[in-house]
């Protein structure tokens, strides 16, 4: 256990700019998050975690340390984007076998970092250790720093065994390792007055290409994207930025208040789903950079996007406007999406509230109406209930709850990390728009819910066109469709399914 | 018969290779009203749960014991048999198979002598719960399916009666939900009444029931379990189901009829030609239609894929059927790359199998000139990079629609794969066609020749 020991649980868990944990009492705050139930868990582990807020560092070899299980699932599976290299996309794991769990592994590490970093030259290695190396006690700090001496390049650990937590808290642990060994360590090349963190952006279907260029438009810089397309060198320079944006996500706001602690810069939550939420963006960015000018210009621009988006979307609000949804994601998403719905003239019957705070259920709740339903526990059956008692049009939610809807026969949108479509910004506003029509309006719904010819409620009704009566020739579809023809109904109920087909 | 060689590395770069829980809780997936259950920590369930989603595009029943940093050291007995309270109260589920992970195993605790002494013991009322030892450190996805199929086939009880015509089918991970369907067919076409063990054709072949339900929704059932040693004969298909098949005879005391596989002419040929003497029943209309159309596309298909330099990576079992097929058609295998060793490896009628991962694919189908790789949809990149046409099978595929849809066993599948292989083949070289000087000159050389004769 001497790795997992390495990390300050505690100190991680004891966050103040954490809503979640600030409402709880002392005691129970020091215990963290609640321990997911056995037999009833659907989440990701703290690696997992990790993994998705380092791997979109594109340049970087990513190196698991672990048996075959942790990589060997889930390399190439994340749909962070890049604009240049594909490195982070390339499985690296340890692949521990019997005699390694025995004699320890860290022999086979230190290779396996030093064979990465031959191959591909990269800027760095991250390395994560997972459940069984840190059981097996491998001292893995020691061996990435033997491995960054070897190599002459940064070797970074990331302290992160499934069991120590959830994804969230994986989320936090990277946070931690990027403020520990790698923010601060790189000088950019330039500054300017106008530059800006990003924190918890992962360029999910390329989300970030819809924002940045309107943050230019500002002339805001991202100086360090953390860490959707992002290189090592930008990240390993995020100190020298004037302001940070935390991007949706809870588990982040510790590397924010490092930021702040460490380098003295602001930082403020927002999103960039929908009108609402770009609109408090932008100003909030005007805010922290502290700067008039900045703030009338972002005025400007907010008008002119609005209202060219305005007229982009007139003819997706009339096909949407009316259409009930029932909503299920976490965090700053639960309430950012349902005013982006609402922007769109769609009425959000339901909204989800896991790893929401209080905060973030008060304004669902205010912004849902009365009427409105806040799920807390969101099993797929309990999901398909609501659906059901709300009549539902749709059900908009993470790639895990595709097939909960589509075997439900219910219209679905991705908005979670697996998604295919960019909804960031304002063009991300128009894309969400169009996708919700596309599932709404799909041809398929009406078909897959009709009964079939087996179960047809009214067997006598007047679907055998096709079969003429006795002595005729029977008409083919095509030709039913202006001649007149009789119906048997005798006739019909001696045919069997596989002569009309 | 074919050396088995190691990649070199430790490492794996680019894995081909899947843990063993992922192979067991596939298996348990093609039994009826299921769910697999990960003992080790949150994870390892939600990784594997994510990527076999992404494959089937079906929801994956699966649950985890979910134990955690307290758990780990002191003891996981607790977790599982709350996991098990809490999966019996919820789902009410007829089998849960309960397999272990690294994390499990390295804490060497007693899950057997657990859950013997527990309300879950074999025989006990409530649902069948099946544990399986399968840690992540050894072996991998194929090995994973033969341990939970040995796990289960100890799980069904002993009979003493045989019911005639019951014909236990066994089956390895290879098979889609279309080549099941045609196995159970063809042995059904012999007067047999198969029960096939595990089913995915039932669970994981993609279709719309009335209702959502939280376990798995076809496969086999439990009371074709409970009957199953009440079979006359073992039929296993794949060296991944061969243990557990010949567990199976002894337990019922019954014939065994074993296959690493029925790919290509010959080999579905051998299938036919036992139960034709097994049941002494001539071999069905549709099997004879189906070899006539196999030998001319054959014929056909050995113009394209003959010479055909070929790169497989595939599962053990997977990796000699779909070689064996182009083998026999022809085509060079070149580089042939295993996740992990098996015995079946060595059947390859080629030369060399390599332990290995995507880069050692790459690398070794790139030196020797590939013109195909045949790998799931990892090797994408690795071929891409190598400009070789890619056939996509095996797990995971998630860049194709209809992964369990496509037929490649029997004569009818083995035809399909033929021509998908051949397709891919043609549609490559016409998109990659030189349209250099030299091929020009070549071409109008052809044409002078023509025009001579
Ligand atoms: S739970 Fe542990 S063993 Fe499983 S994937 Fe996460 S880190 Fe790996």
């Amino acid at each position: 256990m001497a790795a997992l020991t390495k990390i300050d649980a505690a100190a991680l868990f004891d966050e103040p700019a954490c809503d979640h944990n600030r409402a709880k009492d002392p005691k129970a705050r020091k215990t963290g998050c609640s321990r997911p139930k056995p037999g009833g868990t659907a989440g990701g582990c703290a690696f997992d975690g990790a993994m998705i807020t380092l791997v979109p560092i594109a340049d970087v070899a990513h190196v698991v340390h672990g048996p075959i299980a942790c990589a060997g699932n889930s390399w190439d599976g994340r749909g962070s984007l890049s604009s240049g290299p594909t490195l982070y996309r390339r499985g690296f794991s340890t692949d521990l076998g019997e005699q390694d769990v025995v004699f320890g592994g860290e022999q086979r590490l230190y290779d396996t970092i030093v064979e990465a970093a031959r191959r591909h030259h990269p800027p760095a290695v991250f390395v994560y250790s997972t459940c069984v190396t840190a059981m097996i006690g491998d001292d893995f700090d020691a061996v990435c720093a033997a491995a960054a001496t070897a190599t002459g390049i940064p070797v970074v650990p990331v302290n992160s065994p499934g069991f120590a937590g959830s994804k969230n808290f994986g989320n936090r642990l990277a946070g931690q390792a990027l403020l520990e060994h790698v923010i601060g360590t790189v000088e950019p090349a330039f500054t300017t007055p106008y530059d800006v963190n990003l924190v918890g952006e992962y360029n999910i279907a390329g989300e970030l290409w819809d924002v940045t260029p309107v943050l230019a438009k500002l002339g805001i810089r991202v100086l360090a994207s953390i860490s959707g397309d992002a290189r090592y060198a930008d990240v390993a320079a995020a100190h020298r930025a004037k302001a940070t944006m935390v991007v949706c996500s809870r588990a982040l706001l510790s590397l924010a208040r490092g930021l702040q602690d460490r380098y003295g810069i602001p930082w403020f939550e927002g999103s960039f789903y929908g009108i609402r939420a770009m609109r408090d963006t932008l100003r909030g960015f005007a805010r922290l950079l502290d700067d008039k000018e900045l703030s009338w210009r972002a005025e400007e621009l907010i008008a002119a996007e609005e209202a060219a988006l305005a007229t982009a979307l007139v003819p997706y609000r009339e096909r949407l406007v009316g259409a009930r949804a029932v909503l299920y994601t976490g965090g700053v998403k639960s309430w950012s999406l349902v005013s982006a719905l609402q922007d769109l003239g769609v009425e959000v019957v339901a909204s989800g509230a896991t790893k929401s705070t209080e905060d973030d259920v008060d304004k669902i709740t205010e912004l849902l109406g009365p009427d409105g339903i806040v799920i807390r526990n969101g099993t797929p059956a309990e999901l398909l209930r609501v659906a059901a008692d709300t009549q539902a049009d749709i059900l908009i939610a993470g790639g895990r709850n595709q097939y909960t809807a589509l075997k439900g026969k219910l219209p679905f949108l991705d908005v979670n990390q697996e998604r295919h479509h960019a909804f960031a910004g304002y063009p991300g506003m128009i894309e969400f728009a169009r996708r919700l029509d596309l599932a709404l309006s799909s041809p398929v719904w009406e078909q897959v819910r009709a009964a079939a010819p087996w179960d047809d409620p009214d067997p006598a009704g007047p679907t055998g066109q096709r079969i003429a009566g006795p002595g005729g020739v029977a008409a083919t579809a095509a030709a039913a469709a202006d001649v007149d023809v009789d119906v048997d109904a005798d006739a019909d109920a001696d045919i069997d399914d596989d002569e009309v087909f | 018969m074919a050396g088995v060689t190691s990649g070199g590395r430790g490492a794996a770069f680019d894995p081909l290779k899947h843990s063993q829980p992922l192979g067991g809780a596939l298996a348990f997936l093609g039994l009826a009203r299921c769910i697999p259950l990960l003992h080790g920590a949150q994870g390892c369930s939600a990784f594997a749960k994510a990527l076999l989603t992404r494959h089937f595009r079906e929801p994956i029943p699966l649950q985890s014991t979910a134990i955690n940093d307290v758990s780990a050291v002191l003891g996981s007995s607790d977790s599982l048999l709350s996991a098990l309270d809490t999966i019996n109260e919820r789902q009410r589920p007829d089998v849960v198979g309960v397999l272990t992970t690294g994390l499990t195993e390295v804490s060497e605790e007693d899950m057997l002598g657990v859950l013997g002494s527990s309300r879950y013991a074999a025989g006990s009322r409530g649902p069948m719960v099946i544990p399986v030892s399968t840690p992540d450190f050894h072996g991998g996805l194929s090995d994973g399916w033969s341990a939970a199929l040995q796990g289960i086939v100890a799980a069904v009880p002993a009979t003493g009666v045989t019911v005639p015509g019951r014909a236990a089918v066994l089956v390895g991970p290879a098979l889609t939900a279309v080549d099941l369907d045609e196995i159970a067919d063809l042995v059904r076409a012999f007067g047999l009444d198969p029960v096939v063990v595990p089913d995915l054709s039932g669970s994981l072949d993609g279709h719309l029931d009335e209702n959502w339900s939280p376990l798995t929704t076809g496969g086999t059932t439990v009371d074709a379990l409970l009957g199953l040693a009440s079979c006359e004969v073992v039929i296993t298909i794949g060296s991944a189901a061969a243990a557990a098949g010949g567990a199976l005879a002894a337990k019922a005391g019954a014939p065994l009829i074993s296959h690493d596989h029925a790919s290509g002419l010959a080999a579905t040929d051998r299938l036919v030609t036992d139960l034709t003497r097994y049941t002494g029943v001539a071999a069905p209309d549709a099997a004879r239609r189906w070899r006539r159309r196999l030998a001319d596309g054959l014929m056909d298909s050995h113009f394209v894929l003959g010479g055909a330099k070929v790169a497989i990576a595939l599962e053990p079992d997977q990796l000699v059927a779909v070689g064996s097929l182009l083998y026999d058609v022809g085509a060079e295998i070149v580089t042939a790359v295993s996740p992990t060793d098996a015995d079946v490896l060595r059947c390859a009628p080629w030369e060399e199998v390599v332990i290995g991962d995507f880069v050692d694919l790459s690398e070794r189908a790139e030196a020797a000139g590939a013109e195909l790789v045949v790998a799931s949809s990892h090797g994408a990149d690795a071929a891409a990079v190598i400009g070789a046409a890619h056939l996509t099978m095996g797990f995971p595929v998630y860049d194709r629609m209809g992964a369990q849809l496509r037929a490649t066993s029997g004569y009818r599948g083995s035809l399909q794969l033929l021509v998908d292989a051949a397709n891919r083949l043609l549609e490559h070289r016409e998109s990659h066609r030189a349209t250099g000087p030299s091929r020009a000159r070549r071409a109008s050389a052809e044409q002078l020749e023509e025009l001579a004769c």
